[in-house]
């Protein structure tokens, strides 16, 4: 059976989507806030989820980009009339759709069954929420990093640089890349950010700085965390 | 040159650049560095003008040190030097005809430099010296250097009050878009539910048992009435707000006002449990009976919603100046640093606003209310104990309206 998530911190929109999707055979789970809804969609993998934008713990646009560094299910976002640049956000931050609230049954069913209908032609959902390296693991629905097993602690720009890597693993990214994809496109000739951000990361990650495992220098091309060697049989 | 040799010692210069670095009184660092320069350059007046919005100059600072000091205003200031430094925006040196018969304060050197942050003229410095030396080259160089250290002094405090008036004017702002997207919210709300379930009602796909709909119904029924109350509320507060809210005071028994109030709570809340004492021999009030009605109302609504599940006590006591109604609740209690502003219109406590619907009016109303029956409204509350309002309305009100 198709399961459909809903975050919304108001009970009554969770009964009235409830109401309306069981009636069309879906299963229904609901959530109240952000934090929950991405532990759903890693722990009971429903087909797709349904996010309000104003959640407490984590609002509807963080959780959709939390969502999107693991997993490719569909989502729509539920967001206010005239509330044009959440819209634009949510799209942009990678969700399928967007319903506007005050919204009707009918239209609501529509959109659903057009995004589920759009995702069954292209691929299965695929999930990933946990990234392993060596003695390195990142959880990407908490944004947590973890080396044997202790949680390292790590800044939002470290963590997003980090996970630059994580998703890349055996490719040289060029500074330019990371300084782009990390601190934005004006910052892409700021190499020097990036040596102080990388020499940072290194101290917290690695067990000899000096002779890093896990983010690798290219000198003249770039960083990379490379492949781990398959043990030999 | 003795200035010259004055400049090779840098801890001059070191403790102005300090003392323009910490200062928050630029009168006081004017002071002081005047201090300072008095030993590095020889001058009797100076002055610093400022260009003020209007494009006249206004004197920011004046200080007579050496022979000026006899001719106090007499003397001259370099004003019209001021302005001509101002419009040329350059360093301009003038020399008196020198003739040894007249008075030596007669015979002004004077030094103006422009004050200037990037290209953007401030105003001028006036150096006065009278009868001579005349000005040299490294004195000039000295005084153009104070006069950088004196516009970024100036440049600051500008600054500082601009800042000053920014905030308080975002902080203005920040109330009012608080209150929008609160208002805007608590519109929106019930109007998708009203909008999300007639529409499921509607569906022609489908059919709901008679319970079902009844449900639905129910719900639009209510969020129409939540609708309803916030609409009243905006209005009546800018009603409030402007004086335009009409009274109709008459002889009112408050004990059965209030069980009124109680009732109608009741009929959203069955579980509520209220306990009201008033004494025997209560005499009626004169007041407005919708309105009064609103007040305890909005109390009770907000116990309910911010200590649920607590009991609330209703106190009526009279004594020959007033009659007074303590309305008491045992819920978490409101912390001590918003208590003084849970009356103001709009406010709301900032870690309850997410999770209870509100708008930032009802007790804003109910002390405009209150105020209209020249009575007073205020609110105790003690964190992890509860919260106490307390009522009061003169009897002298009553009697005689």
């Amino acid at each position: 059976m198709t399961s459909i998530l809903v975050a919304d911190d108001e009970p009554l929109y969770q009964h009235l989507l409830s109401v309306n999707l069981e009636k069309e055979g879906y299963q229904v789970i609901t959530v109240g806030n952000g934090e929950e809804a991405v532990e759903m969609v890693s722990s009971r993998r429903p087909d797709m989820v349904i996010l309000d934008i104003l959640m407490p713990k984590l609002d509807g646009l963080s959780a959709c980009e939390r969502i999107r560094e693991f997993s490719n299910i569909p989502i729509i976002m539920l967001t206010a009339r005239g509330e044009e640049q959440d819209r634009v956000k949510g799209l942009n931050l990678g969700a399928d759709d967007y319903v506007v609230k005050p919204f009707s049954a009918t239209e609501l069913i529509a959109r659903v069954r057009a995004v589920l209908r759009r995702a069954e032609t292209t691929d299965l959902i695929s999930q990933n929420r946990y990234l392993v390296h060596s003695n390195l693991k990142i959880d990407l629905a908490r944004a947590e990093v973890w080396k044997d097993n202790k949680q390292i602690y790590l800044s939002a720009t470290e963590y997003r640089l980090l996970i630059q890597f994580a998703h890349h693993i055996g490719q040289v990214l060029t500074a330019e890349d990371l300084l782009s994809a990390v601190w934005g496109p004006q910052y892409r000739d700021d190499k020097e950010i990036l040596w102080v951000s990388i020499a940072r990361l290194r101290q917290k990650l690695e067990d000899n700085p000096h002779s890093p495992i896990h983010i690798v220098t290219r000198t003249g091309l770039g960083y990379l965390m490379p492949p781990l060697e398959k043990e030999t049989p | 040159m003795p200035v010259i040799s004055k400049l090779e010692k840098p801890q001059h210069l070191y403790r102005i650049s300090e003392i323009i670095i910490q200062s928050d009184d630029w009168k006081k660092s004017l002071d002081e560095i005047m201090q300072i320069i008095r030993s590095i350059l020889i001058f009797d007046n100076l002055a610093v003008y400022l260009l003020k919005e209007d494009h006249n100059l206004d004197v920011f600072y004046a200080r007579a040190m050496g022979r000026g000091k006899r001719a106090e205003a007499d003397s001259a200031w370099g004003e019209i030097l001021a302005n001509q430094v101002i419009e040329e925006s350059n360093t301009i040196l003038q020399k008196p005809e020198i003739s040894p018969q007249t008075d030596r304060l007669d015979q002004p050197f004077l030094l103006g430099i422009p004050l200037r942050i990037n290209r953007r003229s401030l105003g001028a410095l006036i150096l006065v010296r009278f009868g001579g030396p005349p000005f040299r080259l490294g004195n000039i160089k000295l005084a153009e250097f104070i006069a950088q250290q004196i516009s970024l002094l100036i440049e600051r405090q500008n600054l500082q009050m601009e800042y000053q008036i920014i905030l308080d004017r975002n902080k203005q702002i920040q109330l009012q878009e608080d209150f929008i997207s609160t208002i805007s919210h608590e519109l929106r709300n019930p109007l998708g539910f009203i909008k999300g379930y007639t529409t499921t009602l509607l569906r022609t796909d489908i059919n709901w048992d008679i319970k079902t709909q009844h449900d639905f119904l129910e719900i639009i029924d209510r969020e129409t009435d939540q609708l309803q109350g916030l609409i009243d509320n905006l209005l009546d507060s800018s009603r409030l707000q402007t004086g335009m809210m009409e009274m109709r005071f008459q002889n009112l028994p408050l004990d059965e006002l209030i069980k009124n109030v109680i009732i109608h709570c009741q009929q959203h809340r069955p579980d509520l449990v209220t306990r009201l004492t008033y004494p025997d021999d209560l005499i009626s009030i004169n007041a407005d009976k919708y309105r009064l009605s609103q007040v305890f109302e909005n109390i009770l609504t907000n116990a309910i919603k911010y200590a649920p599940g607590s009991d609330i006590c209703i106190t009526i006591t009279q004594d020959e100046t007033n009659t007074n109604v303590t309305i008491q609740d045992f819920g978490p209690g409101i912390p001590e640093r918003y208590l003084p502003y849970i009356f103001d219109r709009f406010f709301r406590n900032p870690e309850q606003s997410p999770n209870i619907h509100g708008s930032g009016l009802g007790l804003f109303i109910c002390e405009q209310i209150i105020n209209a029956h020249h009575g007073s409204i205020v609110a105790k509350s003690e964190e992890g104990k509860g919260t106490t309002f307390i009522i009061s309305i003169p009897a002298a009100f009553s009697l005689h309206q």
